[in-house]
């Protein structure tokens, strides 16, 4: 008797999940088809998950379209660029925070933590003349600097509660041994903090390529366009190529996907133990 | 250092919401037109009883909207939260009390379920509007087979023998357009399922055991041990998918244009048009920014007000 209630609670379990997996990577996976499908074969009705042959010229072909690999260059520069400073500068005010004391921390922490509740576009115009104002229009530089000044509240959240996991008796060996705290900071903390690191890295990156917004204010110059503004070019012109659509669409996704895989681990670690800390009582 | 220039930004922000409405250009004056701006949006026309055709909201405004397209985006907005978060939520829940369990695989299940979370972004907005394309797409096939197989059991009850099934149109029509959108923010639930699955991890074992030692059943020990538990992670997640589904912009900018009718105009939107297409009103962008952090503002204090009476933190932690 009891054995088969664990049995059907166990079959119950796996269907469900099946179906939720299923609609889950059948998109994908419809997108993947497509993208290999000649141009005729997409529009014919009614439309099947089969194929007939794999045209993988479909792949070289939605690149000369449209310049994509340059999109894809200048994501990877914008992202890269923007990653090492979000992650390097929220790791430090996360660390001062953390570790640090002076007059107005907990003051400091507290207008991190309300910045965090601001919506951003409320931010939208005000930044834009600031940029404006700056000369900073249709250069990286809006999408850029800003990683450089902070990292984001939420980056700076996780390192600062990572840090204060940290056993201080480390950081006091570092000191006694005549460390600075620049010092103890890049040698000894940054080490130990790897998990956060790695859960930031690919937060950031995350948000970095998918970016649409600030993208699309601040740059209008065709050639200097992230994959995502490209994406959405050929969206715009490529409503006769629904294969060659999908192929971009699927490369645009290719390197979130490496770096998801690559950091998974730390990520689903370091954002439950952040979940478990936001939602508890101040 | 962030929050500093946050907290600049908003009495930047402060000031040009009541400048003047002028072109993109290297010239800051600004003049001072009041709440102008507010009012321009706000204002109704009470001179105007709604007809049979108007939306139903305008009777509760009491009259025609001066900027009809304002209160439209807001509806939209709203209307997107209110089916989107729920519906995201209790998927996001079913499935992280299902994976908080270990079993063969798991790991590879709940990498797959968080995956869409972190892929978002225009490629699956691209990739969605494909596959809920009215004629070609994959959905509306998977819908008529379903048809197919219902139609002789539906023949049976009618006399006339009718076949001709309604295939929703989807991002084409002004009524299919935002289900299909709520369909879209469904899949990326994978943020709001991690959470409630590091709360339910939480949960310690101890208060099961003694639930069951107490007689209580699957049911009970749901109800009055795992629901009291994940209350902060609710409140948690309640709150900030509100906030980003309010501010949800790329799905309205990159899908509309399609025959729907302003069907997806969502507030973002219609703040974005305001600003960056001419005449490029940027005060008053401002002014419906600061509506939108009213309307999330009182929404957020809504639910923490209330949370005292139905979340429940863990005494003597």
């Amino acid at each position: 008797m009891r054995m088969t209630h664990r049995r059907l609670e166990r079959g119950i379990r796996y269907v469900v999940l099946a179906v939720v997996c299923a609609f889950i990577l059948l998109p994908l996976m419809w997108a993947g088809v497509s993208s290999l499908k000649p141009l005729d074969e997409v529009y014919t009705f009614p439309p099947s998950f089969s194929l007939s042959d794999l045209q993988w010229t479909n792949y070289r072909e939605a690149f000369t379209r449209l310049p994509v690999a340059r999109f894809l260059g200048n994501s990877l520069f914008i992202t890269g660029v923007s990653v090492i400073g979000a992650v390097l500068t929220s790791s430090m005010a996360g660390y001062v925070l953390a570790r640090v004391r002076f007059r107005g921390r907990s003051l400091c922490f507290l207008l991190v933590v309300i910045s965090m509740l601001i919506p951003a576009q409320v931010l939208l115009v005000p930044r834009f003349l600031l940029y404006d104002l700056l000369g900073w229009v249709n250069t990286y530089k809006p999408l850029i600097v800003p990683a450089w000044l902070g990292g984001g509240a939420f980056n700076i959240f996780l390192f600062r509660q990572f840090f204060r996991t940290i056993p201080p008796e480390l950081e006091d060996a570092a000191i006694l041994d005549g460390a600075t705290m620049w010092q103890t900071y890049w040698h000894v903390m940054l080490p130990v903090a790897r998990p956060a690191a790695v859960a930031a890295t690919m937060l950031s990156f995350v948000y970095h390529w998918q970016d649409f917004l600030d993208p699309l204010i601040y740059l209008s110059d065709f050639m200097t366009f992230p994959i995502s503004l490209g994406l959405r070019m050929y969206q715009s012109m490529a409503g006769t190529w629904a294969n060659l659509l999908m192929a971009t669409s699927l490369i645009a996704l290719v390197p979130v996907v490496i770096v998801f895989f690559l950091c998974e681990r730390h990520v689903m670690r370091g954002l439950g133990v952040v979940g478990n800390r936001l939602t508890e009582p101040a | 250092m962030a929050a500093s220039l946050a907290l600049s930004c908003s009495t930047w922000d402060q000031l040009s919401s009541r400048s003047d409405d002028r072109p993109l250009s290297p010239s800051h004056k600004f003049s001072w037109v009041g709440t102008d701006h507010y009012r321009k949006a706000l204002a109704i026309d009470r001179s105007y009883p709604p007809g049979r055709n108007d939306p139903w909201y305008w009777y509760v405004l009491g009259g025609k909207p001066t900027e009809p397209r304002f209160y439209t985006s807001l509806y939209n907005s709203l209307f997107y939260s209110v089916f989107a978060v729920p519906l995201g939520l209790c998927m996001s829940l079913i499935v992280a009390m299902l994976l908080n369990r270990s079993f063969r695989g798991i790991s590879v299940v709940r990498a797959c379920i968080y995956l869409p979370h972190v892929l978002g972004g225009v490629a699956t907005i691209v990739i969605w509007s494909w596959l809920f394309n009215p004629q070609f797409g994959w959905i509306n096939e998977v819908i008529r087979s379903a048809y197919a197989l219902l139609d002789p059991i539906v023949r049976l009850f009618r006399q006339d023998g009718t076949t001709d099934w309604p295939v929703p149109r989807w991002l084409y029509s002004p009524s299919g357009c935002k289900p299909a959108v709520i369909i879209m923010s469904a899949w990326m639930m994978g943020g709001s399922m991690l959470i409630f699955l590091a709360a339910l991890r939480r949960i310690s074992p101890q208060l099961y055991e003694a639930a069951q030692l107490d007689g209580a059943g699957a049911w009970r020990r749901l109800r009055y041990v795992t629901f009291p538990q994940i209350t902060p992670a609710l409140l948690f997640n309640l709150t900030f998918s509100s906030i980003f589904a309010m501010q949800s912009f790329n799905e309205a900018y990159l899908l509309q244009n399609r025959g729907q009718d302003d069907g997806l105009l969502f507030y973002m939107l219609y703040l974005y048009e305001a600003a960056f297409e001419p005449p490029y009103q940027l005060g008053y962008a401002s002014a419906l920014a600061w509506i939108l952090f009213l309307v999330l503002f009182v929404l957020v204090g809504t639910l923490l007000w209330t949370s005292r009476r139905w979340v429940h933190y863990a005494v003597g932690e």
